[in-house]
């Protein structure tokens, strides 16, 4: 017996996701996320991860008063300050490139505040021992603050990865050219030009792999990530 | 050993130890006044200004304000906006709670569905607003279930009215795992001999839920209630994807104005302006609920 080829819809399917593989364009999009994800996710860990640790353990100057500006711009909605950083960085010559793209959300107050609280509730005698031992500050980061805080970093780091994999605003305004776009607002953009709905798609569902793999492998930190910081990815 | 019982002479900083602790958190206050500091104060100027690209810029006063009282098309983005709060926000809540309550109890494959339900809190809105465009279309599973049930099967996304239902359907089934989960977390401090105990005196559901749970449940409500709220003035990934603030404006919230004025009018000081009424909202929002936990305890 011979099936009717309607019953088999692969070729239909495979075209579609040879037209958006083939479109190039899609390509170039994973690698923007994948740039724009990873190197904030670094930067956010490191610099929220120095400044969270002073926060907790160190004494100076200016302290209470530093830390607590921070925490207040977690009332200030993002979209208050979006036009100001745009025009700040569009005059800095930042529009479609990766600095301004990824500069600006490395100030990331949610991730200092996390960070000092769980640097905060660890004991004074695992720093305290370490510099009697005439440990310099840098060691005592790398080889002390840093695996001691290895739980922070993986759900945080998962948090702020999934919250650049799915950016949408930012990236719109700053990725204006076709090849500095990311996945989400490359797929807007073929969703507004009447790309065929089965290409759109097919876009979708690689955009969507990734993270959903992810999900499988660390649901854990994906839910801790999210309910701890209390914003959508 | 807290501050106060060290001797006098200990509490002046150690030069050393506070010289290095600021250099660690240099780059983190180098970039928060570049890039929060900074553009907050900024926004709340410029709101006072004309400034847009290849113009000089002045001090226009509250001129701005005056034209948003005056921007037919800012209330209704206004009304619009608080329109979709209104609904979002309940319904999220409810399908959060009905959703924890169902999953609470561990079951084959409770598990699974714990994970299920949580997977529309990481999918981008982008990808739902593309997925949901094909559902809410012309001969989309959504229109012609629609169809089936009685209703008119026309496309929910090109009318004015069934437009604002579908952009919060698609708002609420990307919110409800986050409530559900929060909530997942206090119904296991739900004391298990209370509720057993109001079992074997004949209790009903409802009444357990009622006099049990609900209390324990409350300040995690109001939590996820201000938050949801917060996030619902704040939709646009999927109003731009799936309607592009249409059709005829019936779907043009606050922050789609806001991004209309700043990036294809480049009409910054009146973006500025709306920035500045979705900070009054928000801080509103925060207020009622300092004074409302204020009076409950």
């Amino acid at each position: 017996m011979i099936l009717p080829d309607s019953l088999i819809p692969w070729n239909l399917s495979m075209e579609a996701y040879d037209r958006v593989i083939g479109a190039r364009s899609l390509l170039r999009w994973t690698l923007n996320t994948v740039i724009y994800s990873v190197v904030s996710v670094v930067g956010v860990l490191f610099f929220s991860s120095l400044a969270g640790y002073a926060f907790a353990k160190k004494r100076f100057p200016g302290k209470e008063v530093m830390f607590w500006s921070f925490i207040a711009m977690l009332m200030v909605p993002y979209h208050i300050t979006v036009v100001p950083v745009f025009i700040l960085i569009s005059n800095a010559g930042g529009v479609n490139s990766y600095w301004g793209l990824i500069l600006p959300t490395l100030a990331n107050a949610q991730a200092v505040f996390l960070m000092r609280q769980f640097i905060k509730s660890l004991p004074d005698e695992l720093f305290e021992a370490a510099t009697v031992d005439g440990c310099s500050e840098w060691r005592m980061y790398v080889s002390i603050v840093v695996p001691l805080i290895k739980p922070i970093l993986a759900t945080l780091g998962v948090f702020v990865f999934l919250w650049h994999w799915n950016d949408f605003l930012w990236p719109l305004i700053i990725g204006q050219s076709n090849d500095m776009r990311t996945l989400t607002t490359g797929l807007a953009s073929m969703n507004a030009e009447n790309v065929p709905l089965n290409v759109v798609l097919a876009g979708s569902v690689v955009a969507f792999v990734p993270i959903f793999m992810a999900y499988l492998i660390g649901q854990r930190y994906f839910k801790e990530g999210v309910t701890m910081s209390g914003i959508k990815g | 050993m807290s501050v106060d019982t060290l001797p006098k002479a200990r509490q002046r900083y150690r030069w050393r130890e506070a010289r290095i602790a600021l250099l660690f958190v240099l780059p983190c206050l180098l970039l928060f006044i570049a890039f929060r500091f900074g553009p907050a104060v900024a926004g709340g100027v410029l709101s006072f200004t004309d400034y847009t690209i290849g113009a000089d810029t002045n001090w226009i006063g509250l001129e701005n304000l005056r034209r948003l009282n005056e921007d037919p098309l800012f209330w209704r983005a206004l009304r619009t906006t608080l329109t979709i709060a209104l609904l979002a926000v309940p319904l999220s809540i409810l399908m959060s709670l009905g959703m924890a309550l169902l999953v609470r109890r561990a079951f084959r494959g409770s598990k699974l569905f714990r994970s299920i339900f949580f997977l529309p809190v990481i999918t981008s809105l982008v990808l739902a607003g593309i997925v949901f465009t094909w559902i809410f279309s012309e001969g989309g599973p959504w229109t012609s279930v629609m169809g089936w049930l009685g209703f008119a099967d026309r496309a929910w996304l090109s009318d004015t009215t069934l437009v604002i239902p579908a952009i919060v359907i698609v708002a609420v089934w990307g919110r409800f795992g986050f409530g559900m989960l929060i909530l997942l977390a206090r119904l296991q401090d739900v004391p298990r001999e209370l509720e057993e105990a109001a079992l074997a005196d004949g209790a009903g559901a409802w009444q357990r839920f009622r006099y049990i749970i609900l209390p324990e449940l409350k300040p995690a409500l109001f939590f996820l209630a201000v938050i949801e709220t917060t996030f619902s003035f704040q939709i646009f990934d999927t109003v731009y994807v799936m309607t592009g603030g249409g059709p005829a404006n019936s779907s043009y919230v606050l922050v789609y104005q806001l991004y209309d004025q700043a990036f294809r009018y480049f009409d910054f000081g009146y973006a500025s302006a709306i920035g500045l009424a979705l900070f009054v909202m928000t801080f509103i929002v925060a207020m009622i609920q300092r004074l409302t936990l204020g009076r409950e305890r």
